[in-house]
């Protein structure tokens, strides 16, 4: 791999390459410092020209404003209903079952549609794979006509149940278990496992892989979904945090400063997640060259 | 009882349990993605309106009606065009700075760098659209700070750049958000493409004496290619999906027309202007499209595979 | 005998009731009401308290209530009506509200339980014809929470830090708005850092279409935008008003109202109701009471062929008529506590700066007190209700379209008419 890095003295290349890399870590950077900074100004502070990095010293001394102005209105709301944690709880508790449905309903299939011989299997597996063209926007009315029969609506099982599965992950998990050795099937088969146990004890446990990175994939989908909640979701009990900031953003008493707060407030969550787990999160990318050895 | 492994029994009972594992996924997606598009479909062919009790059978109405006229000023062929400018202005820049930004981390000597490359740049992509989408909005007021420093780069004083006003520029910011957020993402996807470039054909190069510019060009992209191409129309199939920021900008003040892609137009359509008919006719449209391009993805995928090392 | 005389009065007493389905008023049985309405902190406090009051009136009703924003909430109320799921009562704008009565999904008022004899008996209740968006076929479909119209509140801080004095220098005309926004305004470069006025953008039936009429146009459901040279004109005024004529707002900015409360110099003039009062209170104490804002009338053109003011709008209570008789006179009967109840109306007023078209409340001692009542009343006088007819909430969005086109991107105004009625013809007609 050596060759493939600069090698000997520090050279022109080298600094011009630190350059680059610098100025696009200044952009991707500056917006979340900007957003960490603006939680604890007010309005006209955010608003100044030119912008001020620290937040200044007699917003915190006046009566009026403390450290934490800014995160009290984020969290009690503009109508004092108090539901941020709600609000929360229900995007994590929404984008956690997820994660864990996709893993194991895409395991299991993928498992069968790569270790199994059965007919029609190939019929199966295009079926699913074609659900993939199908992009959510196009199929979200029809799918609210459903939920609402089945009276989901409004409940955390309806932000639920439609994305149960993801055909994604299916296709990755079969990828992924396509090159297994069947070996180890063949030789658990003798021991005697039943063919569930087989999935529960040796197929499951080494692919923690490709689990972890399409647990942590669906996990983001789902923290980021807007549009189902937009229409799934009525009482603010059983709002997701999307919605939570989309609608403070749209209320006219929210002031800038409020807003940045509860964004930085609602991204705490995925930050411990994705500093805690980056190893899986930057080597998502490995699921696709997996498969190739 | 311990049945006997004979080979017929063994594919007897694939056949069972491979058919077992499988039918969970089936059923679902059977509930919650065939009906709801066959649904889609079929009420893309009515005048469905969310209020009115009964609705007609038009037949093609609403498909010959899309693409002549105007869907009270917010036409499918301007959603065409807005989807179509937003994708392509996204994903070429974006691929592009992400492969280049790849081949420079991977040339860095301590690996504590790239690390910490990777995780900035990574980093905004673990936001939520809708986070993000606020963040920029503020940036790109007048007042803002994305105008001040537009005002610093240009060497110009109290410019207003009109991100959010002027149409094009409009376009620009939604892109700028999207490739913010996306392109730690993508440079992570090109890194693990270069990786597993096999190192013996560095070597071979470096004893043949290449440059380093050479070897990049000569070696390197070719390798790449079949990830180069997945990437791409992965950027793609994901641009053409895009809502969130654009509905977040819609709902911040901005006009509608230069943004309007096609996923937020069926949004309108259907949900605020209560027209089920016609926009589940412009979901099933966005249905071909997407069945294009992933097509696409299939038959290029199929041809990476193909690729030895 | 003794068997069947049991059986009889079995068979009697399973009838009766039946028969007598007048005396039986009560059906204590348990019922819930799902009430779907739009957010607003001080209202929500009053309706909660009446809600808890009629429930001890009421013990077997339960009432869940469901609050959205307001464009939200008429987003979720068409889905739910089209999968048939709808609330039991609700609230709207009555340009998104009037569709849900021509397609009778909503019930005509329960005369009876509201405590009026007939559809005149309720009418007479109103003022005069402000409450006649909801009369269909000789029957009132909804009660009105709220008829406000919008006139122009003033910081008279930002008048004076501009060398100008609110109680004589205020706006009279459109052309007086622009001169004085022209002194307010602050720029540094094109950036606007300090606004005198800026209009309630994506509201244009409600603050627009008037000013079109004052030239002598008009909006209506056969022939559009009727009078081309009005709209142009207007349309030009918007243009003038922009980044690409004067720079003294546009839309994109934080809205005028949202900053009016502040106080902070940053605006001078918004365009808002009466509620807007008792938002000041809570968000800003100091400010209400300092005496430092005032409420004008709505300008007019100078050259206007036809003086009106802004276009007031309604919020309606309607009935989901999909709904059983017995929630139905349920959701009238909590409908009528909210509304009708003795003193509510003027609490209402008073906490929220609702304003019920009520003949008892407008002439009343509470309204007539309320800090300029007597202009919005005047405005009222020279005012009609915003255009509700078909396709109200597109051409609002064709409209909006129009006007951020000249304004933001130098259309032609001619062009952005003539762009405007083709797209209006055409959702009128299908």
């Amino acid at each position: 791999m050596n060759n493939n890095k600069f090698v000997g003295k520090v050279g022109v290349g080298e600094i011009l390459t630190y350059v680059v890399l610098i100025l696009v870590l200044v952009f991707t950077v500056m917006p979340l410092l900007f957003m960490v900074t603006a939680a604890f100004m007010d309005a006209k502070q955010i608003m100044a020209m030119p912008y001020s990095w620290i937040p200044s010293k007699e917003y915190f001394t006046t009566e009026s404003r403390t450290f934490f102005t800014n995160f009290q209105k984020a969290i009690v709301g503009n109508h004092n209903d108090h539901i941020f944690f709600r609000n929360l709880w229900n995007s994590l508790i929404v984008a956690f079952t997820c994660a864990l449905t996709t893993v194991l309903l895409a395991s299991l299939c993928g498992y069968g549609l790569a270790k199994f011989n059965f007919k029609g299997k190939t019929v199966v597996f295009m079926a699913i794979m074609s659900t993939m063209m199908i992009p959510f926007e196009a199929i979200m009315i029809p799918l609210y006509l459903v939920a609402s029969k089945l009276k989901i609506i409004n409940t955390i099982p309806g932000l639920i149940i439609p994305f149960l599965v993801s055909a994604f992950g299916v296709f990755q998990m079969r990828q992924y278990l396509i090159t297994f050795p069947s070996e180890y099937l063949d030789a658990a088969r003798v021991d005697g496992l039943t063919e569930f146990g087989i999935y529960a004890r040796i197929v499951l446990p080494n692919s923690t892989p490709v689990i972890a990175t399409l647990g942590i994939l669906s996990f983001r989908n789902q923290w980021d979904n807007l549009l189902w909640p937009l229409l799934c979701s009525q009482a603010e009990k059983m709002k997701t945090i999307p919605l939570y900031i989309s609608k403070f953003a749209e209320e006219k008493q929210t002031d800038e400063g409020a807003l940045m707060a509860c964004a930085l407030l609602a991204s705490i969550p995925m930050f411990i997640l994705f500093f805690s787990l980056s190893k899986y999160f930057l080597g998502g990318a490995a699921v696709y060259e997996s498969r190739k050895g | 009882m311990k049945k006997k492994l004979t080979p017929y029994s063994i594919e007897k009972k694939q056949v069972r349990w491979g058919f077992l594992f499988t039918v969970p996924c089936l059923v679902f997606f059977a509930v919650f993605s065939f009906y709801p598009i066959i649904s889609a479909f079929l009420t893309s062919l009515t005048n469905r309106d969310a209020i009115r009790r009964t609705y007609d059978f038009i037949g093609f109405q609403n498909y010959t009606y899309l693409f002549t006229q105007s869907n009270g000023g917010f036409s499918l062929l301007n959603s065409l065009k807005a989807t179509a400018i937003f994708t392509v202005g996204t994903f070429v820049p974006m691929v592009v700075v992400s492969l280049i930004l790849a081949v420079l981390i991977m040339q860095l000597r301590k690996p504590g760098h790239s690390k910490m490359f990777e995780l900035a740049y990574y980093t905004p992509a673990v936001l939520s659209s809708v986070v993000a989408a606020t963040i920029w909005m503020i940036l790109f007021q007048p007042t803002g700070l994305f105008n001040q420093i537009s005002n610093f780069v240009m060497h110009t004083s109290g410019k207003d750049y009109q991100w959010l006003t002027n149409n094009s520029m409009l376009r620009a910011s939604t892109i700028i958000v999207y490739f913010w957020k996306y392109i730690g993402y993508f440079t992570i996807l090109f890194i693990t493409g270069l990786a597993s470039i096999p190192p013996t054909i560095y070597e071979a190069a470096i004893v043949d004496g290449s440059s380093r510019w050479h070897t990049f060009w000569k070696i390197t992209l070719p390798l790449l290619k079949p990830t180069v191409v997945l990437v791409s129309i992965m950027a793609m199939l994901q641009c053409l999906k895009t809502f969130s920021t654009q509905y977040m900008f819609v709902q911040g003040g901005t006009a509608r027309e230069p943004i309007d892609v096609i996923t937020m137009n069926i949004y309108y359509t259907g949900v605020v202007n209560r027209r089920l008919g016609r926009s589940s006719a412009m979901s099933i449209i966005l249905f071909l499209i997407m069945l294009c391009f992933t097509y696409l993805q299939f038959s290029t995928q199929k041809g990476g595979d193909d690729v030895e090392y | 005998m003794k068997k069947a005389l049991i059986a009889m009065l079995l068979v009697l007493a399973i009838a009766f009731p039946m028969f007598a389905q007048g005396a039986v008023e009560e059906d204590n049985s348990p019922i819930t009401l799902e009430f779907w309405t739009h957010e607003d902190a001080a209202r929500a406090e009053l309706e909660d308290k009446w809600i808890k009051e009629f429930q001890e009136i009421h013990p077997n009703v339960t009432v869940n209530v469901t609050r959205q924003s307001a464009e939200k909430l008429r987003e979720l109320v068409q889905t739910a009506f089209a999968s048939g799921e709808g609330p039991s009562f609700f609230n709207l704008p009555i340009e998104n509200e009037y569709q849900y009565i021509e397609a009778g999904r909503v019930a005509p008022c329960d005369y009876k339980t509201l405590g009026f004899k007939d559809a005149a008996d309720l009418l007479d209740h109103y003022q005069d014809g402000m409450i006649d968006a909801v009369v269909y076929d000789g029957d009132v479909y909804g009660l009105p929470l709220e008829l406000t119209n919008w006139s122009i509140f003033i910081n008279k801080n930002v008048f004076r830090a501009a060398g100008l004095d609110a109680e004589t220098d205020y706006p009279k005309t459109w052309e007086d708005m622009v001169e004085v926004s022209s002194k307010i305004v602050l720029r540094d470069g094109d950036i606007i850092t300090r606004r005198g006025f800026d209009f309630r953008y994506s509201y244009e039936l409600t603050y627009f279409v008037p000013m079109v009429e004052q030239l002598g146009g008009e909006l209506n459901e056969k022939e559009g935008c009727v009078n081309k040279d009005a709209w142009v004109k207007a349309l030009t005024f918007m243009q003038n008003w922009g980044p690409q004529g004067l720079n003294l707002g546009n839309s994109s900015l934080t809205a005028a109202r949202k900053l009016f409360n502040k106080n902070n110099g940053d605006i001078a003039m918004a365009n808002t109701g009466l509620y807007q009062e008792s938002r000041i209170l809570t968000d800003n104490p100091d400010f209400y009471n300092s005496g430092e804002w005032m409420v004008v009338p709505y300008p007019v053109f100078e050259d206007a062929v036809k003086n009106v003011a802004g276009c007031y709008y309604g919020h309606f209570y309607m009935v989901n008529a999909d709904k059983s008789e017995r929630e139905q006179k349920m959701a009238w009967e909590l409908i009528k506590y909210f509304l009708l109840t003795e003193g509510h109306a003027e609490e209402y007023l008073t906490n929220v700066g609702l304003i019920q078209p009520l003949k008892t409340l407008m002439n009343g001692e509470t309204y007539q007190s309320m800090p300029y009542s007597d202009v919005f009343s005047g405005d009222f006088a020279r005012s009609h209700i915003v255009y509700y007819g078909k396709g109200a909430a597109e051409i609002q969005s064709a409209i909006g379209s129009a006007v951020k086109s000249v304004m933001l991107q130098g259309t032609d105004p001619a062009a952005a008419y003539d762009a405007l009625q083709k797209n209006v013809l055409e959702i009128l007609a299908d």
